[in-house]
């Protein structure tokens, strides 16, 4: 992940089709489209698991069903605690096929139509409940050296709590570390880096000029009136953060695309 | 086995607006979804399929809209899918309803088993699937939480209830409704839902089910609504804890207690 960093690779999130979706042929296209375009740009493809218990196709198989190319250090799969076994070891498996190497390991949203892992899927004796760190432990010991494991950061929760956790995601095998969407310098951001100065860490921008939504996602209230332009805010965390890579959410593919070429100097 | 599982598409809300006049839902414009509770249906007869061989069809009544959701059982592993659908059928209530799928389920013919969900979340009246027996005059078990055993000629089910839970054995054919603790519904894949797009719906009108259309849609059905109103909103308050972190948990723990919830 070092390398991604020091190469100005940015990790440009790509949303799967929702299943529900009206009109999957047309999003599928859409979806390939944007793909390719990352992977042409030299920067990281980010694919999410069902974001925010939202019913999606899983970046595994849409890479499969449309013979998506996989360049190993351009491809990275969310993976969270919300499958069937069988359906955790299919979307592992066809990773280890296809040459994707970077997973971001998320305890993740549910939803009442997703199925939760149990404890005994993964081998756990000691938890009543699979979160990211379960799942860490699980990849780790039953698909050793294959993967590059990530976990996220969330700096708008409780900061004790924060890293305690994060202590036991990095003990269970973490070697990188993506925060939830900064607006601004974030203090407790800036002591897990001091924390833990050796392992990589991804600082997300909020790419949507929508702030509400950030609220949403992460409960970190913003003010409504609050001005914001996410190009702008994007080089100033590249100012802040000048050791960390960046993780792009919500990005406008027609909007601000062919902006972010010269943000990372 | 030859197996019929009921879906129903629904509004996908909770916040269902009421035609004032009829008393019943206004769906149009609103974002429709296959019954949370027939995803289970779904599941069961496809993994019986599995297991013991044979055919699962999918049979909804509803607009022309509701195929999606017949779709959607298609892509999870439904061999195929039936849809009723007419002007005539509008309106029909419970009866009416389950009237016009058992004629349905007649006219597919040699079925041993019929699954539906244990009721739909928008009428939550859970009594299609018991109508549909009556109306076949077929054994039933309603709210299904195992199928213990399956034999050539009988099921042995284990049913769910206020104090427990009931084992029965019933000869086919058969009517079931199922509870969620039955199975976990897998989640379409891609592949699944590519190919289900591919699939042709056929849609059955009331002279294709040989359905009486006395007793069909409004005219067939004895149910009248005479008022609908929300629930009295709940009154609610809210307590701020505060503290260190221990101090919190152990405010809550005793809050908890308190109102018996732990």
């Amino acid at each position: 992940m070092i390398h991604h960093i020091q190469n100005k690779i940015y990790h440009v999130e790509v949303l799967p089709p929702k299943q529900d979706s009206e009109k999957l042929e047309k999003d599928l296209e859409r979806f390939s489209n944007k793909y390719l375009r990352v992977m042409d740009s030299g920067y990281c493809a980010c694919i999410t698991d069902n974001a925010m218990g939202l019913l999606s196709f899983q970046g595994t198989e849409i890479i499969e069903e449309l013979d998506l190319p996989v360049i190993p250090e351009q491809v990275m799969i969310h993976l969270n605690t919300f499958h069937t076994k069988d359906d955790l070891d299919n979307i592992l498996n066809i990773c280890k096929t296809k040459g994707i190497r970077y997973l971001l390991i998320i305890t993740g949203d549910g939803s009442e139509r997703l199925p939760k892992l149990h404890p005994s899927d993964v081998g756990a004796t000691d938890v009543e409940s699979v979160t990211s760190v379960e799942l860490l432990k699980y990849i780790n010991r039953e698909y050793p050296d294959t993967f590059v494991l990530g976990v996220a950061f969330n700096p708008y929760e409780p900061e004790e709590h924060e890293l305690e956790k994060m202590e036991r995601k990095i003990k269970a095998g973490a070697t990188f570390i993506i925060t939830q969407p900064l607006i601004e310098r974030n203090e407790i951001v800036d002591r897990l880096l001091e924390k833990y100065p050796g392992i990589p860490v991804i600082v997300e921008a909020w790419m949507s000029r929508k702030l509400h939504l950030l609220s949403e996602a992460v409960g970190y209230e913003i003010p409504e009136n609050t001005e914001f332009d996410p190009i702008s805010t994007l080089k100033m965390l590249h100012k802040l953060y000048p050791g960390c890579g960046v993780y792009l959410s919500l990005l406008g593919f027609k909007t601000q695309y062919h902006l972010i070429k010269d943000t990372w100097v | 086995m030859k197996i019929v599982v009921c879906i129903k598409q629904v509004p996908a809300t909770n916040d269902a607006k009421i035609d004032p006049e009829t008393k019943r839902i206004i769906r149009e414009g609103m974002k429709a979804i296959l019954n949370p509770f027939d995803t289970y249906a779904v599941e069961e007869g496809v993994q019986l399929r599995d297991k013991f061989g044979g055919e699962v069809i999918a049979l909804s009544m509803g607009p022309p809209k509701a195929e999606a959701s017949l779709r959607e059982a298609i892509s999870v592993g439904v061999d195929r899918a039936i849809l009723l659908s007419d002007r005539a059928f509008g309106g029909s209530d419970t009866w009416a309803t389950s009237y016009a799928l058992a004629k349905a389920i007649k006219k597919i013919g040699d079925i041993d088993l019929v699954i539906c969900g244990k009721q739909a979340i928008d009428g939550d009246t859970a009594q299609v699937g018991p109508g549909i027996a009556a109306h076949l005059d077929w054994l039933q078990a309603t709210y299904v939480m195992a199928v213990e055993e399956i034999s050539s000629s009988s099921i042995r089910v284990k049913r769910m209830h206020e104090d427990g839970y009931d084992i029965c054995e019933m000869s086919f054919p058969a009517v079931i409704t199922v509870v969620k603790d039955i199975n976990t519904p897998r989640v379409p894949s891609l592949k699944g839902r590519l190919a289900s797009n591919k699939c042709e719906v056929p849609v059955w009108k009331p002279g294709d089910i040989g359905a009486d259309t006395s007793k069909i849609g409004l005219n067939g059905s004895p149910t009248r609504v005479v008022k609908t109103q929300p629930p009295p909103p709940r009154h609610t308050s809210t307590k701020k804890i505060e503290g260190s972190s221990i101090e919190c948990a152990q405010s809550l723990l005793r809050e908890l207690r308190l109102r018996s919830i732990v």
